[in-house]
């Protein structure tokens, strides 16, 4: 049983991960338009419990991506400068979906594992019940 | 009377082998996109059940050593290297190639299972109750 808990703890710190980059590309999503917003980053990195031999993952810390503002031109803009720029965000939409799909998937994969297992186990039980 | 028991063996062995390689295979999908992660394997029953396998095994005396061999969790785990798997941020597991090992897991733990259940019914018949 104490195998069973691990894969289903394995299989919770994945969704837990994937959960936060979902997070992640959401807030970038929603400050597409705010001047001056870089978006965030995170990676992922494998964690090791040696005293239970149990292997997870966990997100490491959010990084801010450091290419370049885009320059945009709008001299109506409060943030426009004396030449009439100002600042963009640094997001590009079609990253952050195909990101957000990508954790979706891998979200579901991890979900799936933990059906598995918790079927697993209840069909091991199920051998007591007679 | 020695061959069932000999049955209910091999089946509750193949059950812990296919429990250990749900661990590994959800920990390969935690692990799916963390950057440098090998995916791992146990090696398959057959060899397992011939006594293959890794020939001798780290022994543990304290809380900080790490286990490894097949005497450590009685199965021997190993990185697979699949040709062609391998992403630009060196990571190796391909989330279709690990759903259907856990396919195989599914059908192996269900396949011991029901051994297991009709050997204790035939048992339980020749004792003549129902």
């Amino acid at each position: 049983m104490n195998e069973m808990m691990k894969t289903m703890e394995a299989a919770a710190s994945g969704m837990r991960a994937q959960g936060a980059r979902m997070r992640l590309s959401s807030e970038n999503i929603a400050n597409v338009d705010t001047p001056g917003y870089r978006r965030k980053t995170v990676t992922f990195e494998e964690t090791f419990n040696s005293t239970r031999d149990a292997r997870a993952v966990k997100t490491g810390a959010v990084n801010l991506d450091r290419s370049e503002l885009p320059r945009v031109y709008d001299p109506s803009h409060p943030m426009a400068g004396a030449d009439g720029y100002h600042l963009g965000s640094n997001v590009d939409l079609m990253i952050e979906i195909a990101d957000a799909r990508e954790a979706n998937r891998s979200y579901e994969a991890n979900l799936k594992m933990f059906d598995q297992a918790r079927q697993m186990a209840s069909s091991l039980l199920q051998l007591l019940r007679r | 009377m020695d061959l069932n028991l000999n049955v209910l063996r091999l089946a509750s062995g193949l059950a812990a082998h296919a429990t250990a390689r749900q661990t590994v295979i959800s920990q390969n999908i935690a692990n799916a996109d963390t950057p440098g992660y090998h995916a791992r394997d146990v090696t398959d029953f057959a060899s397992a059940v011939d006594g293959g396998g890794m020939a001798f095994s780290a022994r543990v005396t304290r809380p900080g050593h790490i286990p490894f061999g097949p005497g450590a969790t009685g199965h021997d785990v190993r990185e697979t290297s699949a040709l062609g798997t391998e992403t630009p941020n060196g990571n190796t597991v391909a989330l279709e190639d690990q759903v259907m090992r856990a396919a195989e897991v599914k059908q192996s733990h269900d396949m011991a299972l029901g051994v297991y259940q009709k050997s204790m019914d035939i048992l339980r018949m020749s004792l003549g109750r129902r």
